[in-house]
């Protein structure tokens, strides 16, 4: 078979072949061309050169070739896509190409000539789709790839939209090089393809199981929608976790947003317990606060500034009592000692002896350090204590800062 | 109480109706009620504690009243929020396991045909799992919902710790 089809190939074209060859391979690397233009291309080239192919698939032998070799003759449009939704669709790669619609038709032919480049498979015609035995594909399909189901499903695309091209041998021969060219590359490369193929696309043929004679085409263009709704959001999750660049593929990312809510909240948690500490031990005189601007001070103070006025001042006193309430919502709260977050950080660093009027002061390095290292490397707090009075805190490595930085004034 | 400013402030910027601003309204009026209601001399730790518990609600209450009933995920947040019991926590663990074993029910159900197990399969799901349970209000949400919950949900995090961490700052500072 493979000899065959290499001789197809070595037949006597026209000499317009290879520039059909050329423009189709040119119409595979456009990925936002309009779906119309290809299709009136490839009814071009079918029409230019539908005569001489057609002897030469009436020379085929055997039904097997026959359906191989009209496997791309299915790909010249001019209907409309509608019906021929049973193209894969990877999900995550789908979307890379951000600017695409969500019209289907041209998602999946671009979709189809990226992912089965082999085949180099452009346009559907619909009408051709309408007349399709699925018995034949799939006894066609096994037997010659003899791979099994996956094979199966990668071919299935592909001879869904044969099976219809053989019923209408008069619609486009003129791809017949492609397919020729398909088929041998999909059969010399059959077993190594279908193994790669079939678990990159494992998650993109999902859908294409179900059987083409049923009514599946709103479901499988609702599934392609979906997902390519999906891919986008996630790419907003991208943009607003940090550090998400590098990392590619819906778990990894899901796992980066789970891990960033959780820090996120495990903070709000801590800076609420340092403000019930401070507030124990600060008087908070709301007369004197004027109600209106203290809002727009808050709102606008910068979160990572290093606050000059800190250099030189202290620290907040806690007696050991609070001290040792702090321990307790220390201990209360989650603190998985490798996710310490900031506020692990400022509430490890805030105890200190209440007081320290007479004796010497306790240096706390407290906000400003721990504000002010978000690109620094993994840094050590170290608190330096009373002598007379306090449990040292031990060291609390706050690497989450390099990698959770938050944004400032985001409104 | 602050005799220091800040490097930049920008008062005429500022936006009113920003989620910003109405949360740093409401969470410090509530403080203030928080402050007025209890002494504020050193107590013991358990009041403290009370104290933090009382403040962290009402942080979370006030950003889930900021957004008001926009988002699933405050309306799930203000409805914990108003039928949970102070002391119960172990209610709240109930509640929980059962919201969790609900969960995959619900997920079950809305599944339309394979297509879904099958990603689930594919080791979506415990990620998935796993969010649902962070984000409130999303065990009975699609994929697709639960990840724009997220992402506001993500957004209005990052603003109250902003603004809890500057109040926390002044605080330190007096």
């Amino acid at each position: 078979m493979l000899h065959r089809l290499e001789s197809l190939e070595s037949c006597n074209y026209n000499g317009m072949d290879v520039a059909v060859l050329e423009r189709q391979a040119a119409r595979l690397k456009w990925q936002q061309q309009n779906y119309v233009v290809q299709n009136n291309n490839l009814v071009e080239l079918c029409a230019s050169s539908m005569p001489q192919f057609q002897g030469l698939i009436g020379s085929n032998i055997g039904s097997g070739q026959m359906v191989q070799l009209k496997r791309p003759e299915v790909f010249l449009g001019s209907g409309d896509f509608q019906e021929f939704v049973n193209f894969p669709v990877a999900g995550a790669e789908f979307g890379d190409s951000e600017k695409l619609d969500l019209v289907p038709p041209e998602a999946a032919a671009d979709y189809c000539i990226s992912r089965t480049s082999s085949c180099q498979m452009t346009a559907l015609n619909t009408s051709v789709m309408k007349e399709e035995r699925e018995d034949m594909v799939l006894e066609k399909m096994e037997s010659t790839t003899g791979s099994g189901r996956e094979s199966f499903n990668k071919r299935k695309p592909e001879a869904v939209a044969d099976h219809k091209g053989k019923n209408k041998r008069i619609k486009g021969e003129g791809e017949s090089e492609v397919k020729t060219k398909c088929s041998t590359e999909i059969s010399r490369n059959s077993s190594k393809e279908n193994s790669k193929a079939s678990e990159v696309q494992k998650l993109d043929y999902i859908h294409v199981r179900a059987r083409r004679g049923q009514a599946t085409d709103s479901h499988s263009l609702a599934e392609r929608a979906r997902r390519e709704k999906i891919s986008m959001k996630m790419k907003c999750l991208q943009d607003l976790v940090p550090g998400c660049n590098k990392i590619t593929g819906k778990a990894g990312m899901l796992d980066e947003i789970i891990n960033y809510v959780q820090s996120l909240q495990r903070q709000v948690e801590f800076l609420s317990m340092k403000i019930a500490a401070l507030n124990s031990s600060v008087q908070f005189n709301v007369e004197n606060l004027p109600m209106k601007e203290f809002p727009a001070y808050v709102a606008n103070f910068p979160a990572a500034a290093k606050l000059p006025a800190m250099a030189g001042l202290p620290y907040f006193q806690l007696n050991p009592l609070q001290k040792e309430s702090v321990n307790c919502m220390l201990n209360e709260s989650i603190l998985p000692a490798q996710t310490a977050t900031e506020g692990i950080a400022s509430a490890s660093v805030s105890i200190s002896e209440q007081s320290l009027s007479s004796s010497s002061m306790t240096q706390l390095q407290p906000f400003s350090t721990w504000n002010m290292d978000p690109q620094g490397s993994s840094s050590n707090l170290t608190v330096i204590f009373h002598s007379s009075s306090i449990v040292r805190v031990e060291y609390i490595r706050i690497w989450h800062l390099i990698r959770y930085t938050p944004d400032t004034d985001t409104s | 109480m602050n005799t220091s400013k800040p490097p930049t402030m920008d008062l005429q910027n500022l936006n009113p109706s920003s989620l910003k601003s109405r949360f740093a309204t409401r969470f410090l009026r509530a403080l203030t009620k928080i402050n007025a209601q209890k002494p504020i001399s050193p107590s013991s730790p358990t009041e403290i504690f009370q104290r933090y518990r009382r403040i962290k609600v009402a942080a979370d209450k006030s950003m889930a009243y900021s957004v008001r009933s926009r988002r699933t995920w405050s309306r799930a947040t203000l409805w914990r929020l108003r039928t949970r019991s102070p002391r119960s926590r172990l209610a709240t663990l109930a509640r929980r396991s059962s919201v969790k074993t609900r969960t995959t029910t619900v997920v079950d159900k809305t599944s339309h045909g394979k297509e879904n197990k099958e990603e689930r399969g594919a080791g979506l799901g415990v990620e998935e799992e796993e969010l649902r349970e962070l984000v409130p209000g999303g065990e009975a949400m699609d994929l697709c919902n639960l990840l724009d919950e997220t992402a506001h949900y993500i957004k209005c995090l990052t603003t109250q710790v902003q603004v809890m961490r500057t109040i926390a700052n002044l605080y330190s500072l007096d």
